[in-house]
């Protein structure tokens, strides 16, 4: 009857703590291994990325009201084993499959980059009170969710690793990236520009910092030591 | 030929750039954005138009032609912006085709003031001429096909506006200017016209009046006639997806030109009134679109004194389906129908009445870099030349 109970009373616990770790991720984070190495450090981005804008309103009959989101556009951080893919100790602990969201308001994606693992499904809902349609003719994955209004929600699964750039049909000036990843080594920037990326297998890595397309950083760095504090820059 | 082989010379080198991922996505910007500029590139090939179906104003097929635009708003201040935008057709002359003014007294809320050379406000199409929201090659019948009416010449009996049924490319009659010249379409929108707009949104309900010197016709920097055309514009957003809109217009048509002609008659107006009724729906993959106009011009004719009446009305119904990420089809139906007039010979409607049907495809090679494909059959009851089937061939590029 102990016996019974203890059965129980673990499994209890151990369903909630799957649960608890899967409500509180933030959507798109990859959840750390245990155990491992830890990088962290900061991203100085140094190049000016022009704030987006809408194409010239010439022919429109009235101007939006809309002010277009004009923040900080975050960097990417992850990491890439120097081994031989099948080898990589990156891929000793597969990604877990997850649910993101990439929401469309104010005629802006939010988040503008995601960053995710492979077999995540990402949800495009419309926050908006316009139509939208979000599609992407990216090699990595192709996709066109037609148009739906505000409230509606389509949902994409990206299978294949690879960089995503995502656009509105209807809105020219609304564009984001989704980053897929085929292990769960890598993190967005916060505000500051800091990173942190926690459960790192022993072995030889490069570690780039991604922003925006085109610009990236990249080191090489070893583990062990169990924590690594590593500045980047990309201009 | 020169022109053409220009032409197929940019067109060529607008792929090749494209595969070399050199062009520009974004509009470019200054100054924390406030100069902004955005420009579009078309190049159209199709076969010799033998019956004239697809010629605009500018003296040449609308389906072979290489067209270049640059388009930039300043924002001057909070409340002022200038926009505009010059274009080159076939590497002829450089025209400004918007030039305006755009004042918003009170930010934040959906009203502006227009004043310089102005987006049209009748119809729906007239604005979507040259974007990519136009899913085919061609334009609808309304806001291309030139009838045989002109502003500057007029005929002087019905038997002489019957014989120019179907010559509406080229143009002639015996009163006013002399010259053989293209005739006007219903609305124009080739060409913007001047003056003042403005423009109100509340809720759903966006609502456009404008005072202009030309006429929806005959879009126009200068006055020719003394005479002012006003137009109305109603768009309500009945519901997801589903606008509807109406429109009306009415100014002086005939120019001082043909006026000095006509001597006594010459003291009453000679106006072209239009009104217009416009749906768009679209939902998931599909977009339809539904125009009807129709339109007056009221004609002197100095053999008679009388004033003819000349009605057009024109229905067009088009849609687009995405099939695949990227690729989509779109097919446009329309009918262009002439009142009938009285002339020695019979009865007959006062030009030609023409049928046309698009079909087309695109594929997007990038996001703003699209293959178009289309076949065009127009149809006539008049004229030498009363078939044509044209296929086509387009490449948009815009940022």
């Amino acid at each position: 009857m102990r016996l019974l109970a203890f059965v129980t009373a673990t499994c209890l616990l151990v369903a909630a703590g799957r649960w608890t770790t899967a409500a509180d991720a933030p959507a798109g984070e990859p959840q750390a291994p245990a155990g491992g190495a830890t990088l962290r450090g900061r991203v100085d981005i140094q190049r000016v990325v022009p704030a987006p804008e809408r194409r010239p309103g010439v022919v429109d009959l009235a101007s939006s009201t809309m002010p277009l989101e004009r923040g900080v556009r975050p960097a990417v951080v992850y990491l890439e084993s120097t081994e031989v893919p099948k080898q990589s100790p990156l891929r000793s602990v597969p990604p877990e499959p997850g649910r993101a969201r990439m929401d469309q308001r104010d005629e802006t994606f939010v988040p503008h980059v995601l960053a995710i693992s492979v077999g995540t499904s990402v949800a495009f809902p419309n926050s908006d009170i316009t139509f939208h349609n979000v599609f992407s003719l990216s090699k990595t994955k192709r996709f066109d969710l037609g148009r739906y209004g505000n409230g509606k929600s389509e949902t994409v699964l990206f299978d294949r690793p690879g960089i995503v750039r995502v656009f509105c049909d209807i809105h020219s000036h609304m564009s984001a990236f989704v980053l897929v990843f085929n292990h769960s080594y890598f993190t967005t920037t916060d505000a500051e520009g800091r990173y942190r990326i926690d459960g790192i297998p022993a072995g030889s890595y490069t570690v780039t910092a991604w922003h925006e397309g085109s610009a990236r950083d990249t080191r090489t760095v070893t583990f062990p030591p169990g924590s690594l504090d590593l500045d980047l820059s990309v201009r | 030929m020169t022109r053409v082989v220009a032409a197929a010379v940019a067109w060529c080198s607008i792929a090749a750039a494209a595969s070399a991922q050199t062009l520009p996505s974004e509009p470019v910007s200054f100054g924390d954005g406030r100069v902004v500029l955005g420009g579009d590139v078309a190049a159209t090939i199709a076969p010799v138009d033998p019956g004239f179906f697809s010629y605009g104003q500018y003296d040449h097929s609308t389906m072979r032609e290489l067209r270049i635009g640059l388009s930039a708003q300043v924002r001057a201040t909070r409340r002022v912006s200038l926009l505009a935008e010059v274009r080159s057709e076939n590497l002829a002359d450089v025209t400004p085709f918007a030039l305006y003014a755009r004042v918003r007294p009170i930010p934040n809320r959906r009203f502006d003031i227009q004043v310089g050379r102005i987006p049209p406000t009748f119809g729906r199409f007239s604005r979507l001429a040259y974007s990519k929201q136009n899913p085919l090659i061609g334009y609808p019948l309304a806001y291309q096909y030139l009838t045989s009416l002109r502003p500057d010449a007029l005929p002087a009996s019905t038997d002489e506006l019957l014989q120019m049924r179907a010559r509406g490319w080229r143009s002639s009659f015996s009163v006013g200017e002399p010259t053989p010249a293209p005739g006007v379409p219903l609305a124009s929108s080739l060409t913007w016209d001047t003056g003042v707009q403005v423009i109100a949104g509340v809720k759903a309900v966006t609502l456009v009046g404008s005072v202009t010197n030309g006429t929806l016709s005959n879009p126009r920097v200068g006055d020719d006639n003394g005479g002012k055309t006003v137009a109305a514009r109603m768009v309500v957003a009945a519901a997801p997806g589903l606008e509807i809109g109406s429109s009306f217009s009415r100014g002086s048509f005939v120019s001082r030109t043909a006026l000095n002609a006509l001597g006594t008659l010459a003291t009453r107006d000679f106006p072209q009134t239009a009104y217009g009724l416009d749906l768009e729906y679209s939902r998931g993959h599909w977009l339809t679109r539904l125009e009807a106009i129709s339109s007056d011009w009221r004609v002197p004719l100095l053999s008679t004194g009388r004033v003819e009446p000349l009605r057009s009305t024109a229905i067009s119904v088009e849609g687009r389906y995405a099939l695949v990420p990227g690729v989509y089809t779109a097919i446009r139906a329309e009918h262009l129908g002439f009142s009938r007039v009285q002339a020695p010979g019979g009865t007959l409607p006062w030009d030609a009445p023409v049928m046309r049907v698009e079909i087309g495809a695109g594929y997007y090679i990038q996001r703003n870099l699209i293959f178009k494909g289309s076949v065009q059959l127009n149809e006539r009851d008049g004229g030498r030349t009363t078939t044509v089937r044209l296929p086509a061939a387009q490449l948009l590029f815009w940022f």
